[in-house]
């Protein structure tokens, strides 16, 4: 019964978080910090569901919409299909950040489904303004949007949570030793392409350096990530003026 | 007779915030690949169309066709285009000469340069650091560390929209030209992406924690443990470069996702069946 509940929650989690209803609201929605509490506060293992969806959500890290709104990966059905059966089968959080990776690239379709749908809302929309039907302008940016992605979307997170997690526990056991410890090491790799990422978004090669002081704060000086957010803060205070000698 | 000529139409705050939430609650809901954010900026501009040309129903229709032209930006920063235009409306409403070209013009000239800074600061910058704070958080399994996040940057940008929608609006054209060439936006710019590229560096050593098991066992029965060996060099060596080769191939082939991620899955698979990894 928990497994329904669990599955249709996260099912409609998925539909409203895509919706994209509040613009940074639903960006930080989509993310898998924020997916992990909810999965937390349905299973009651919060402790857990939180250290999953850290582990993914260093993957993510970087991934932003390139211009033009296109996502190259998506973490919010990913992590609504990969946090809850990790969760709810005890999955090592490391492993768990392989099992995140196959979802995150099928949602990029569902995106570019649901982009080329929308185009009917808005030829309804040129038709309303013709008629000066104002509601119907609204109904179009709002309503239907919301209703063509309840259809796209809730069945595939549904169904993935529903039947998903026997199929994963069934085979993490018949899987060989150095199969699992192979998740495992892409566990600990992946995180680095979110960083690489979101370096690269970042995009000015001479800031370089900036990253090396974060790396050996922590590596040879045991820095907490706050302690490195408030030097940064500080850093980026005393060096601004830098940005005027740059191009723009 | 343009000394005649009275402001009879005003848009108030009240009209400014309703656009505003309009435009922030949904810019990416009904977002299309035909026309983008369209259809959304023309459901903002509703309001504030009703109010201006209340009296003249061509008026409305050419108003809202006008904004159904293509549009697209990033949407935090993008409010101010919002405040320009509901200037604009509002001085045309009065019986200013400003054509549909005129307002179209503004909108698609600003809607780049725009996304561009928002693009780099709200998303590429901002998010990853209110994030990046938290994370050691959520790694603990605190809740908060999902919370948090998800507070601090939804009221932030909030904030920043707010206050840029109401600026542009009461400022109009010339302060969204001065707030391009400021130099303090550059600053800005520039101590995010200082700040980015720290925790970068800090969450690379602390969650990239690829290791080798491999030991080398010599002859007269001591063995050598890779690992420490690496350690002595540089600690972290192992994550600091599987970072940078990642980050170096980027910047070499563009973002090539699913390369990137077939490659760690075969490098895993492989290290882990030989015990290399």
């Amino acid at each position: 019964m928990n497994n329904l509940l669990l599955a249709v929650v996260m099912g409609l989690y998925f539909w409203f978080a895509n919706l994209r209803f509040g613009y940074t609201f639903s960006g930080m929605l989509k993310q898998p910090v924020c997916v992990a509490l909810v999965v937390g506060l349905i299973t009651g293992q919060m402790a857990e569901a939180m250290t999953i969806g850290a582990g993914i959500q260093l993957m993510f890290l970087g991934v932003t919409s390139t211009p033009g709104g296109n996502v190259p990966n998506d973490p919010a059905l990913a992590a609504t299909i990969a946090i809850p059966i990790a969760v709810t089968i005890h999955m090592n959080a490391t492993a768990a950040v392989a099992l995140a990776v196959p979802f995150g690239i099928l949602g990029v379709f569902l995106d570019q489904l649901r982009r080329t749908i929308n185009a009917v809302w808005v030829h309804m929309a040129d038709k309303d303004a013709e008629k000066l039907n104002y509601r119907g302008i609204y109904l179009a940016a709002f309503v239907y949007p919301a209703i063509m992605g309840l259809i796209i979307r809730f069945p595939v997170v549904f169904a993935a949570n529903f039947f998903g997690r026997g199929a994963v526990q069934a085979l993490i056991t018949a899987i060989p030793q150095w199969l699992m410890h192979g998740f495992e090491v892409m566990g600990t790799l992946l995180p680095a392409l979110g960083f690489a990422l979101t370096i690269s978004v970042i995009g000015k090669k001479k800031l370089l350096p900036y990253f090396f002081i974060g790396f050996i704060a922590v590596a040879y000086f045991k820095a907490e990530i706050m302690a490195v957010a408030v030097i940064g803060i500080c850093i980026a205070y005393l060096v601004r003026k830098n940005a005027n000698r740059e191009e723009a | 007779m343009d000394s005649a000529k009275k402001i009879t139409k005003k848009l108030s705050k009240k009209d400014v915030n309703k656009s505003f939430w309009i435009y922030q609650l949904g810019c990416e809901e009904s977002n299309s690949y035909e026309r983008l954010q369209s259809l959304i900026y023309c459901a903002s501009m509703i309001p504030a169309i009703k109010k201006l040309y209340g009296d003249s129903k061509e008026a409305q229709k050419e108003a809202l066709k006008r904004h159904l032209t293509f549009f697209n930006t990033e949407g935090t920063i993008g409010a101010s285009i919002q405040g320009i235009t509901l200037a604009m409306e509002e001085e045309k409403a009065n019986g200013a000469d400003i054509s549909d070209a005129a307002i179209t013009s503004i909108k698609t000239g600003l809607m780049g340069p725009l996304a561009g800074i928002g693009d780099s600061v709200i998303w590429s910058a901002l998010m990853p650091i209110v994030i990046s704070i938290f994370i050691p958080m959520a790694k603990n399994g605190n809740a908060l560390g999902g919370l948090l996040p998800l507070l601090i940057y939804t009221l932030l940008t909030l904030y920043i929209s707010y206050v840029l929608i109401h600026r542009s609006y009461s400022v109009g054209r010339s302060a969204i030209i001065d707030l391009l060439q400021n130099g303090m936006i550059k600053e800005v710019i520039y101590g995010a992406n200082v700040l980015g590229m720290m925790m970068m560096g800090a969450l690379s050593a602390n969650y990239v924690t690829i290791t080798t098991p491999l030991k080398i066992h010599v002859t007269g029965g001591s063995t050598i443990i890779l690992q420490t060996i690496l350690d002595s060099m540089f600690k972290g060596i192992l994550p600091l470069t599987a970072v940078l080769v990642i980050y170096w191939y980027m910047q070499k082939k563009g973002p090539r996702y699913s390369v990137i991620i077939g490659t760690i899955i075969a490098v895993s698979l492989i290290g882990s069946f030989f015990g290399i990894l």
